[in-house]
């Protein structure tokens, strides 16, 4: 009996300071926001209950509505080319008699472990209108002058390329760790019948690696969602609010603005978007997934 | 594919696997040449592909015009600080959760675990209330106590812990030893690569992030590196030598110490997927 108390105390203890520190500092965070949410607030004056001001105002804030456009439209340029590109480097690093794999597994993974920040700033010096590489690259075929960063018809294409260009090495070590769990037997018995590349690649690669994919797909989609750091360094969310994702409103209603009762209503909702399309995700492919 | 094909067919993915890795290295290889040119060199069409001097003035004229070596030693403060923490606290509960049966364990681990769907963005306005109403705005307190275990972490070690065979516990228990003696002298020594991976990972995170700096630190001289190279004094907007010089300050080192740990971090993600 003594033993048994003494081991309930010990796996307590033992898990105490991890959970307090998660507790206090995401939990009750993430239960406040929703509170804060039904209140104006900007830490200065009392807190002022609202009821559902602040949601009934986002919701007829045409700039709200901008931001999850915005959003959207990132999340879908990010993540259709950083998935398929990851896809085509894992299955060029996946080529059996290729010598110096690792290396160039390593080299591809570069952007992924360097820091947004640090990589905006490149990129900025990259996307320079007149003396840029980006645009010196484009004047060989008689492109000009394109002001990436200050034009608002491509600044969000800007931060797409950045975006996928970070992402495009962890989206191939994913989909190579799953390539790996194909046995190849499948491939031989798959040539013995006189199977084409494409048909290999259609009817075994494709369905095996569901799973992953979807996987990715996830991560990826969570990730695109989330973009703030280049936003902020490269734009802050203009030129002419066109690159004003949901993370970047958030961030200036919050610290900007001080608006703190209508930033948090920003966050429950970009929180419950997240979550129902991470659902839908999972939802709408079930059929498609094969997990062997 | 488990043929070799035909030489042209070879040269060709070789030349395209070449290829792929130049194009997304470009950036780098821009801001280190960048950063060794003159600034007339800089605003010079077409632009050379090498400097004609190794100029190590921009090196000496970013760490003159910002703080930059307070924002190396700030960040790895923080970064190390963390690491340590994280360390301590997220093996002590992976401990717990995997090799004490304790009563609850099981939930103590969804609710750690849960807060991975939480992203930061969505806790930040309240998480500053907190920080502000302890008093912590502006000092490095702000950036280490919230951090001090992680989801990723506990999750990681106790993977691990579950894996390590019973039969070298029960052996110490019939022995006498207690749970500390455990801990310490078997389940920790057979751990370190676990416990290596994850060091890297929490310190690369904290070595790189941004927001939350941005959001907590006031003062120049108390900022973290990613936050001061990415916000410049004023004038300095054109100065693209001095910029990337402070960029490579943030990113070679970095780069460098991946080629050396790039194993335990790449298999890192492949088993959990979970952290980028």
């Amino acid at each position: 009996m003594r033993r048994g108390i003494r081991k309930q105390l010990t796996g307590w203890i033992s898990v105490l300071p991890a959970l307090a520190v998660q507790v206090i500092f995401i939990y009750v965070p993430l239960g406040w926001a929703i509170f804060i949410s039904f209140y104006k607030w900007n830490m200065i004056r009392p807190m002022r209950w609202v009821g559902l001001a602040n949601y009934t105002r986002l919701f007829e804030s045409s700039e709200f509505w901008n931001s999850l456009w915005i959003t959207g439209v990132y999340i879908l340029g990010t993540v259709i080319p950083s998935i398929v590109l990851g896809l085509l480097l894992a299955m060029l690093l996946n080529v059996e008699w290729l010598k110096g794999r690792g290396l160039y597994r390593t080299l591809f993974y570069i952007p992924v472990i360097t820091s947004m920040a640090a990589a905006a700033v490149i990129w900025s010096w990259l996307f320079e209108t007149q003396y840029g590489l980006i645009n010196f690259f484009l004047s060989w075929f008689g492109i000009t002058d394109i002001a990436w960063l200050e034009d608002p018809k491509y600044a969000l294409t800007a931060l797409i390329i950045v975006g996928v260009w970070k992402r495009i090495g962890y989206n191939m070590v994913l989909f190579l760790a799953g390539l790996q769990t194909i046995p190849r037997a499948y491939y031989e018995a798959a040539e013995i019948d006189g199977a084409t590349p494409w048909g290999k690649f259609r009817n075994i690669t494709l369905p095996l690696l569901s799973p992953t994919t979807l996987f990715v797909l996830i991560m990826q989609f969570i990730a695109s969602f989330r973009v703030f750091v280049s936003v902020s360094v490269l734009t802050r969310g203009g030129p002419a609010k066109s690159t004003q994702v949901i993370t970047y409103y958030l961030y200036e209603n919050a610290f900007k603005y001080l608006k703190f009762g209508y930033a948090s209503a920003v966050a429950v909702v970009m929180f419950g978007l997240m979550i129902l399309f991470t659902l839908l995700q999972f939802r709408f492919t079930r059929k498609r997934v094969h997990y062997s | 594919m488990n043929r070799k094909p035909r030489l042209p067919v070879r040269i060709v993915v070789y030349l395209l696997v070449l290829l792929v890795a130049v194009l997304i290295n470009l950036p780098f290889f821009w801001m280190l040449v960048t950063s060794f040119k003159t600034e007339d060199e800089v605003f010079k069409l077409p632009p050379s592909f090498l400097p004609t001097i190794f100029d190590m003035r921009n090196y000496v004229g970013a760490f003159d015009l910002i703080p930059l070596g307070r924002y190396v030693v700030n960040t790895l403060i923080v970064a190390l600080s963390v690491t340590g923490l994280q360390l301590v606290f997220n093996s002590f509960a992976a401990y717990g959760l995997a090799r004490v049966k304790f009563k609850g364990a099981n939930i103590v681990f969804m609710i750690l675990i849960g807060t991975l769907m939480v992203p930061p963005e969505v806790t930040m306005v309240p998480l500053y209330v907190i920080i502000k109403n302890f008093g912590m705005i502006d000092s490095y307190r702000a950036l280490i106590i919230p951090f001090m275990s992680s989801a990723f972490g506990i999750f990681l070690l106790r993977q691990f812990f579950l894996g390590i065979p019973k039969e070298l516990e029960e052996a110490a228990i019939i022995d006498g030893a207690g749970h500390m003696k455990i801990f310490f002298q078997i389940i920790l020594p057979l751990s370190k690569p676990a416990l290596y991976t994850m060091a890297l990972y929490t310190f690369l995170a904290h070595w790189n992030e941004y927001m939350w700096p941005l959001i907590v630190i006031n003062s120049a001289e108390k900022q973290m590196i990613q936050v001061g190279i990415s916000q410049f004094v004023s004038g300095w907007e054109t100065q693209w030598t001095l910029r990337m010089a402070a960029s490579t300050v943030a990113v070679i080192p970095i780069i460098v110490f991946f080629f050396f740990v790039q194993k335990q971090f790449v298999e890192g993600i492949s088993i959990s997927g979970l952290k980028e």
